[in-house]
């Protein structure tokens, strides 16, 4: 192969494994179905059934729990008569009284802001898609919403509301709030709606979108 | 016959995995407007940094502690293994277990982990390929779940505050902690995996 040859190569052609960079040649794959690398197995592609719509509808469940889920106590303490109720935000506020200012922004982004970011983003993305209406800050949107992927914690803030449970059961009686039912709802549909979101599908779309806004403009 | 997308000039954006033609450096993805390159760039170096300085803030985060447990106006302020070791005292042999794993042994199994794919690419010890890619994707993973202890601080602290009778505050410890966690996370990314297949290859068309 020469250099030339290179030039001639048609990147569109080819699937490159971004784990293990193996070049292959690009092939159809069936709705609901998935390709891994043959050398890694990382997945390459998986595609998934109404993949915007169920996102979308994911993302609307999930902010409607957000709400309750930040409002109402998670866990309420008793004892001797006295009682204290814990939200996500008192549990930051805490560690700020406890002037532990930059874990307390850890928790606050974690537990709070990053999960209800992921889901205004994909509301906004889903359904510019779903509407093919190209829209502004498409791609910012997505890339956005894959940097913040592993930043979200819920699901760890919910193994440390056992954790403290355990821990309390000696001191005073603990009793679960609305909150908590709220919090299992939204961490459910969290973890539902990434195995439903087609990333190859939405940045298909998103470059579509783009592309059209593009020879609008001229 | 196996061939890295390099050799062909061909690179993916590592954010939407859209392919093209290696043109310079830092050339924009056409979809999503990232800069693209070949392989992270000093992938190994700020690995290594982001490491050591994990490793460095993991022994305030052991040694100080994290928070004070007062109850009835008594109680000292403890560090994470008086903490496992004060559940193991109350029979709470699991939880004492879970709170251990996700707070010692999975920071320093990471930091592990990433020392011997560093190690891999370096000094190319590139046999059992597939068993470091395992390894890599059990380090990128379980990163997360040692910010465990740092929401139970969160928590305890909210829901402890009745008084006298009994009450949680942080301690600095808890700031080293999480400073560990995220140090680690960011060096689980800043590693990129793609540099362990081209020593592989390196070196199999070596031996040839
Ligand atoms: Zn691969």
């Amino acid at each position: 192969m020469t250099k030339q040859d290179d030039q001639l190569i048609q990147p569109e052609k080819f699937w490159i494994c971004s784990e293990c960079d193996l070049l292959l040649n690009r092939c159809a794959v069936p709705d609901q179905f998935e390709a891994h690398c043959p050398r890694c197995q990382s997945t390459l592609v998986a595609s998934k059934h109404r993949s915007i719509e169920r996102t979308l509808a994911l993302a609307i469940a999930g902010l409607i729990l957000f709400f309750p889920a930040n409002l109402f106590p998670i866990l309420s303490l008793n004892a001797l008569g006295l009682s204290q109720s814990e939200t996500i935000f008192t549990s930051v506020k805490a560690l700020y009284d406890s002037h532990l200012y930059a874990v307390s922004g850890l928790v606050l982004l974690s537990a709070i802001v990053v999960p209800l970011f992921k889901l205004l983003l994909l509301i906004y993305l889903s359904s510019c898609l779903l509407l093919h209406k190209p829209a502004p800050l498409l791609s910012w949107a997505m890339k956005s919403y894959q940097q913040m992927d592993s930043w979200g914690m819920l699901e760890i803030y919910m193994l440390g509301i056992l954790v403290s449970i355990i821990k309390l059961v000696d001191v005073a009686e603990v009793t679960p709030g609305i909150g908590l039912y709220s919090l299992t709802g939204l961490i459910i549909t969290t973890l539902l709606t990434s195995t439903q979101l087609d990333k190859h599908r939405f940045w298909r779309r998103i470059e579509q979108l783009e592309r059209r806004t593009c020879n609008n403009q001229r | 016959m196996q061939q890295s997308a390099l050799s062909r000039g061909l690179i993916t954006c590592h954010c939407c995995n859209k392919p093209a033609h290696l043109r310079h450096e830092g050339q924009k993805c056409n979809r999503c407007g990232t800069r693209l390159h070949a392989r992270i760039p000093n992938s190994l170096t700020y690995t290594w940094a982001l490491l050591v300085a994990s490793a460095a803030m993991l022994l305030p985060a052991n040694l100080l502690p994290i928070m004070t447990f007062k109850s009835l106006g008594q109680g000292d302020p403890a560090t994470i293994m008086q903490g496992v070791i004060q559940l193991l005292e109350h029979d709470m042999l699991w939880i004492a277990l879970v709170v251990l794993t996700a707070s010692i042994i999975i920071p320093l199994l990471k930091i592990v982990g990433l020392v011997i794919l560093l190690l891999t690419v370096q000094m190319g010890w590139t046999t059992n390929v597939h068993q470091k890619m395992l390894m890599y994707r059990f380090v990128e993973w379980i990163g997360r779940w040692s910010m465990l202890d740092i929401f139970v601080v969160a928590i305890l602290a909210a829901i402890v505050q009745l008084g006298n009778l009994a009450s949680v505050v942080g301690n600095t410890g808890a700031t080293a902690f999480a400073a560990a966690v995220i140090l680690t996370m960011l060096a689980a990314n800043s590693f990129d995996t793609r540099l362990i297949w081209d020593k592989h290859l390196e070196l199999s068309e070596a031996d040839t």
